[in-house]
């Protein structure tokens, strides 16, 4: 029940509402006592043949008044109490989305999109049970339960009233109970449909593979045993599930009996009408929901629970890397001034990064190389701040990056990630994406120094081609170049292209560095590539090899250093000497 | 998830109600013997209150209460009690047993077909969507089958077994009683006009909103990077806020139409029972029991409308899911498949491309006039720019699209007389993308190939030098592999795609060249290791890099789907053409790549 607890900010917050749908299920509850009542009233009256017109018709007319007033009281407290419910699972998908937006790669890279999408999802679905049925069926139990309780003692008979109720505790129990197991086969089950899923999403994805393969019949099989577990799973389901009707029936039916059969008793006896007995029977009937709803309720509560701890441990993460208490808004331009003694990532116990210490002029391009692992890309993701440097400082035009507001930097910088990402949108929504406002004639510049516009004109809509599922399937060095094209649009103070040239081929890689050269004159260009034809061109070149920078220099002065940067190039070199050897033969 | 275009859809042509219920057929005799157990079940069930309805009227109304015939009432009714709760119990698993047997056979179909579909098919369908198929669409076809035909079913029979004991009762009153099924059918039908579209609305927006926040959360560094969050937050709360209105909607409509108003509906029922026979009763005696028993049958009444009408929803949903299903299974773009007889055999594998054209869409052609031949034991490089057609040539001689325009022969004669598993033994690929299956290093080179032995799976993997890798994991050959195999590096992914063609030792390869970058010494494997595979063997080989085929035996270089230049790498150099120009491209030399860009 801590969840009542954990959501009262909610139910503060909207306490008129609730308090009006609370009231309204009394009203209701109490309303509902009177046509059972009016039953054994018709009853009494046509066994002592004393019923009138006036009485009948007074009679229903009751009836009738109840049936529809609970029509309307019924339509506004689903109304409050179910609204309510959604406007709370709407306000939380909300704020875990905000806080979605602000947390730091360092989050994402540590918890998996399905994860935190079954947060969104399945937790605050189970959190708006709770604030649904939950409320509904805790306030309905309680307050039916009672109402109908203390009408049944005081207008009929104490006796009574606990013989019937005898078996319905039974009633709660096996539904609390089943409900439990229910729920353990069900997630198995579940399970054993996300595994099917699994299964046939990798059997599309691998379709070439499997037809290439001749694997068809294979896999039919594997997914046939598969499915054949989904069945078995399910059926294990459906035991319980078929046990809740069955049970209710029985026990119920055992509870009219033993209320017959003492009641008789009590007519036998004089001591009781048989339209009491009657009104009696009708409301027992109205006590079974609540019962079954109480057994009910702690399997919905003990799950709003969980799943509500699940959200609040999201919400109460904070962001790893925030501004700076005084941070600047600045316009950030000018020099930059590397001097990373260590950066270790963090949960890593090896720096990735040790004693990168250099300087790029203004308006220079700077090539970053090294193989994969060298710390390439952690170099890039320090400019960004997608983690902060412990030890040592990034300086822009003598601001330190950590001194100034995460804004003003994020906006110095455009930056094309490794992984291309694109939205579900058009191509021009894409590339105009941090800057909506974008001209067309912007959106196409862009494109054509990024090499994408011919092919974009190719596309079925040109530039309203939708990307993704829906739209046309890019190629990944179609995807490189958009996302080129999306960062120039933003005409940033520092471009980093972090090997964002390797899908493309050798002559639209050229393109794309000479327009490149000419655009961004006067600013900065950070490049990191596998291929050194990418920053042959740099003014400044880094070589990193685990972390350490290994050569810094232009393209000539490293070639004369020798070392990292001089034998991948001969090995570059060797290969043409062959090659070119076979012209000259 | 993002089945949007369909959202509007809402077939319900008895067509599709038929095909659907086929799939019961061969469950026929289950299904009779489960309904025979309901229909005792619900007997059980309805004579409860007629046994009240004996004891009121004989005994307790005139103060007459002999022992026996008491005890024999009461154990006859406890005795019916259990029976109805053990008969129920049955008939319900019965039911949902069937009902998961015919969504299994359904599902089994589906995925089979999917099998036998073209590449075609899966070239215009995203894959999120067929997946979506398989799983999701028959997921709600079952719920169609588990909660909505068996609930309309025991419901139906139940207040068929009510109407039956009130006509005993009292046939006067159960005619009246009768009256009500239009009014609920009514009821049924104005609601299921309205609710499925205000229900689908709602469901459309749940699967905007849930698309929206996926990408969001895969996209998220770009966003902050791009400083967007203000706009996405925006975006966000829109789409939330539309499903918010959606679903109160739904929940007001719902108030309005359903257990309230049905609650209602039985109250002035109530109204119209207890006016009869206070009317009744004015003009002659009435059995009180038979009033007491109409009462009980009214409250049992209603409930079974309640639930059938709840489960409306989801019959909608199942229909539109069954819609998109059997589409899929009448999907007609089948792989291309064995033409003709017999079982012609590829002995030598000479490959001969006849004057191929090709178009994917029917509209551009992909392929011109292609013709070349590679003799046994050859290898044809193709080079060209991305989209110059290389691929598609290797498509077509996996025979992934049928060639409709010009022919490909194999040792003379026609590919499309091969039967298919033999056409898979003999010609082996080697993808871009060393695509690896969920399971261990063995399975994924042996694929589900059970012939090839533990021996021959080690010396496929030493052959093509992943042997040393796979030992150094921790188990070995049974390293379990996760999702696309993840804890391998990109060259060692394309080692094992290397082993698992090698161990299905095909006469003929097709190369689909990486592009992605591996570090140097891989490089190197992988390079001796292609050349090795290619001894003995007819190669086609789609080159990205001109380096790799160097020794090829022909070099075509593709533009636009057309061969313009053809020879071995000397007399290609010696022309000075469009390879020359890739070649020199290649070497990464910035005069060079001056001069080329001039020219």
């Amino acid at each position: 029940m801590r969840i009542f607890l954990d959501l009262l900010w909610y139910f503060k917050r909207k306490k008129w509402r609730y308090l009006t749908a609370v009231l309204t299920l009394i009203t209701v509850a109490l309303l509902n006592l009177i046509p059972p009542r009016m039953v054994g009233l018709v009853i009494d009256a046509l066994q002592h043949r004393e019923l009138t017109d006036g009485n009948l018709r007074m009679w229903l007319g009751w009836i009738l008044f109840v049936a529809l007033l609970t029509y309307f009281l019924r339509y506004v407290w689903r109304w409050l109490l179910f609204g309510a419910a959604i406007e709370l699972s709407t306000t939380l998908r909300e704020q875990l989305f905000d806080h979605f937006t602000r947390m730091s790669p360092q989050f994402y890279q540590t918890k998996r999109v399905g994860d935190l999408m079954a947060h969104a999802t399945n937790d605050i679905q189970a959190v708006e049970q709770t604030a649904m049925e939950g409320i509904l069926t805790l306030v309905d139990s309680l307050v039916t339960g009672t109402v109908v309780m203390i009408t049944m003692v005081s207008v009929i008979s104490l006796k009574l009233t606990l013989v019937a109720l005898l078996p319905l505790p039974i009633l709660a129990y096996a539904t609390s109970r089943y409900g439990k197991i229910l729920h353990r086969r069900f997630d198995k089950a579940q399970a054993a449909f996300s595994d099917l899923n699994d299964r046939v999403q990798e059997n599309i994805s691998g379709m070439r593979v499997v037809k290439a393969f001749g694997q068809e019949q294979v896999e039919i099989a594997n997914f046939t045993t598969l499915s054949n577990d989904v069945v078995a799973k399910n059926f294990a389901v459906a035991q319980i599930d078929a046990l809740f009707d069955p049970t209710i029936q029985l026990i119920v039916g055992i509870s009219y009996f033993l209320s017959l059969v003492v009641g008789g008793y009590d007519v036998a006896h004089g001591r009781l009408s048989i339209g009491s007995l009657t009104t009696f029977t009708m409301y027992l009937g109205q006590l079974i929901w609540p019962m079954l709803a109480f057994g009910w309720l702690f399997n919905i509560v003990e799950r709003g629970h969980a799943s509500y701890e699940r959200i609040q441990t999201l919400l109460a993460m904070k962001e790893d890397v925030a501004d700076r208490r005084g941070a600047l808004a600045v316009e950030l331009t000018g020099d930059l001034v590397v001097g990373i003694s260590q950066f270790t990532y963090p949960q890593a116990s090896t720096p990735s990064l040790q004693g990168v210490f250099f300087e790029l002029q203004r308006g220079s391009t700077l090539g970053v190389v090294g193989k994969t692992g060298s710390g390439k890309t952690t170099l890039l993701r320090l400019f960004m701040r997608e983690f902060d440097v412990v030890h040592g400082d990034i300086s822009m035009g003598g601001y330190s990056i950590y001194a100034v507001q995460k804004v003003s930097l994020r906006k110095a910088i455009a930056y094309v990630p490794q992984d291309h990402f694109l939205f579900s949108a058009t191509i021009a929504e894409n590339i105009a994406f941090a800057k909506p406002q974008a001209t067309q004639a912007e959106i196409s510049e862009a494109a054509r120094i990024a090499a994408i516009h011919d092919d974009i004109m190719r596309f079925p809509d040109g530039y309203n081609t939708m990307v993704g599922e829906r739209g046309v399937t890019l190629s990944g060095g179609q995807k490189q170049r958009l996302s080129i094209a999306r960062a120039l649009l933003l005409d940033a103070e520092v471009l980093i292209l972090d090997d964002s040239l390797s899908a493309v081929d050798a002559r639209t890689e050229a393109h794309i560095l000479t327009e490149l050269k000419q655009k961004r004159q006067g600013r900065t260009t950070i490049i990191s590539a596998h291929r050194l034809s990418a920053v042959e061109h740099a003014d400044l070149i880094i070589v990193l090899e685990e972390g350490r920078v290994v050569g810094v220099g232009n393209h000539e002065q490293l070639m004369q250093q020798g070392g990292f940067y001089a034998s991948m190039y001969r090995s570059q070199q060797l290969e043409e000497y062959v090659e070119q050897g076979g012209i000259r033969a | 998830m993002m089945d949007v275009d369909d959202v509007a859809v809402a077939p319900l042509s008895g067509s599709l109600l038929l095909r659907m219920l086929s799939y019961t057929k061969p469950h026929v005799k289950t299904l009779t013997f489960a309904f025979f157990v309901l229909v005792l079940a619900t007997g059980s069930n309805v004579l409860g209150p007629i046994l009240i309805k004996i004891f009121i009227d004989h005994y307790l109304v005139v103060h007459n209460f002999p022992i026996w015939p008491l005890v024999l009432l009461a154990t006859t009714y406890l005795s019916l009690q259990l029976m109805a709760a053990f008969f129920n119990f049955t008939q319900l698993l019965i039911f949902q047993k069937v009902a998961l047997f015919i969504i299994q056979q359904l599902r089994v179909d589906v995925f089979g077909k999917v099998q036998m579909l073209g590449l075609s098919f899966f070239d215009r369908t995203p894959s999120g969507l067929l997946v979506s198929r398989i799983t999701n669409d028959t997921e709600s076809i079952k719920d169609m089958y588990v909660s909505v035909l068996s609930t309309f079913v025991q419901n139906i029979v139940l207040l068929l077994g009510i109407y039956v004991s009130m006509f005993i009762l009292d046939v006067r009153l159960a005619l009246f009683c009768l009256a009500l099924a239009p009014i609920i059918v009514a009821i049924m039908a104005v609601y299921r006009h309205f609710s499925s579209r205000i229900f689908h609305l709602a469901r459309h927006r749940l699967s905007l909103l849930n698309a929206k926040l996926s990408e969001s959360l895969q996209g998220m560094y770009i966003v902050q990077a791009m400083r967007q969050e203000h706009r996405l937050r925006a975006e966000f709360a829109r789409i939330n806020y539309a499903y918010r209105s959606a679903r109160l909607r739904n929940i007001k409509f719902n108030s309005l139409l359903l257990r309230p108003l049905i609650d209602g509906l039985y109250l002035c029922t109530l109204i119209l029972v207890l006016g009869f026979f206070g009317l009744q009763s004015m003009v002659e005696r009435i059995d009180l029991g038979v009033l007491y028993a109409f009462v009980s049958y009214l409250e049992q009444f209603f409930e079974p409308v309640n639930q059938m009408m709840l489960r409306l929803n989801s019959f909608q949903q199942a229909m539109v899911s069954s819609h998109r299903v059997f589409h899929l299974l009448d999907e007609d773009d089948l792989a291309p498949r064995q033409a003709g007889e017999g079982d012609p055999q590829i002995t030598r594998g000479e490959v001969r491309f006849e004057d191929v054209s090709f178009s994917y869409d029917g509209k551009t052609d992909v392929l011109k006039n292609i013709s070349f031949v590679a003799k046994p034991g050859q290898t044809v490089a193709l080079v060209g720019h991305t989209g110059s057609g290389k691929s598609s040539i290797a498509n077509l001689l996996l025979r992934f699209y049928s060639v409709e325009r010009g022919r490909i022969t194999i040792d003379g004669i026609d590919l499309r007389t091969f039967a298919n598993a033999h056409l898979r033994k003999k010609v082996g690929l080697v993808l871009q993308d060393a695509f690896i299956f969920v399971g261990d290093i063995r399975s994924n080179i042996r694929l589900g190939t059970e012939k090839i032995t533990d021996q021959e799976v080690v010396a496929a993997a030493q052959f093509v030098q992943a042997d040393a890798f796979i030992q150094k994991l921790a188990h070995g050959y049974s390293e379990p592999l996760g999702e696309r195999g993840a804890t391998l590096s990109a060259g060692q992914r394309q080692l094992l795609a290397f082993a698992r063609t090698m161990a299905h030792n095909p006469q003929i390869l097709v190369l689909d060249e990486a592009t992605a970058s591996v570090d140097t010494e891989t490089e190197e494997a992988i390079q001796e290791t292609l050349m090795r595979m290619r001894q003995g063997r007819t190669t086609i080989a789609i080159a990205h890099r001109l380096s790799t085929i160097q020794d090829a035996d022909l070099i075509l270089v593709l533009h636009h789907g057309e061969v313009i230049e053809r020879g071995t790498h000397q007399e290609l150099l010696a022309k000075e053409g469009l390879y020359h120009k890739m070649f020199l491209l290649q070497q990464g030399g910035r005069v060079v790549l001056k001069d080329c860009l001039e020219a």
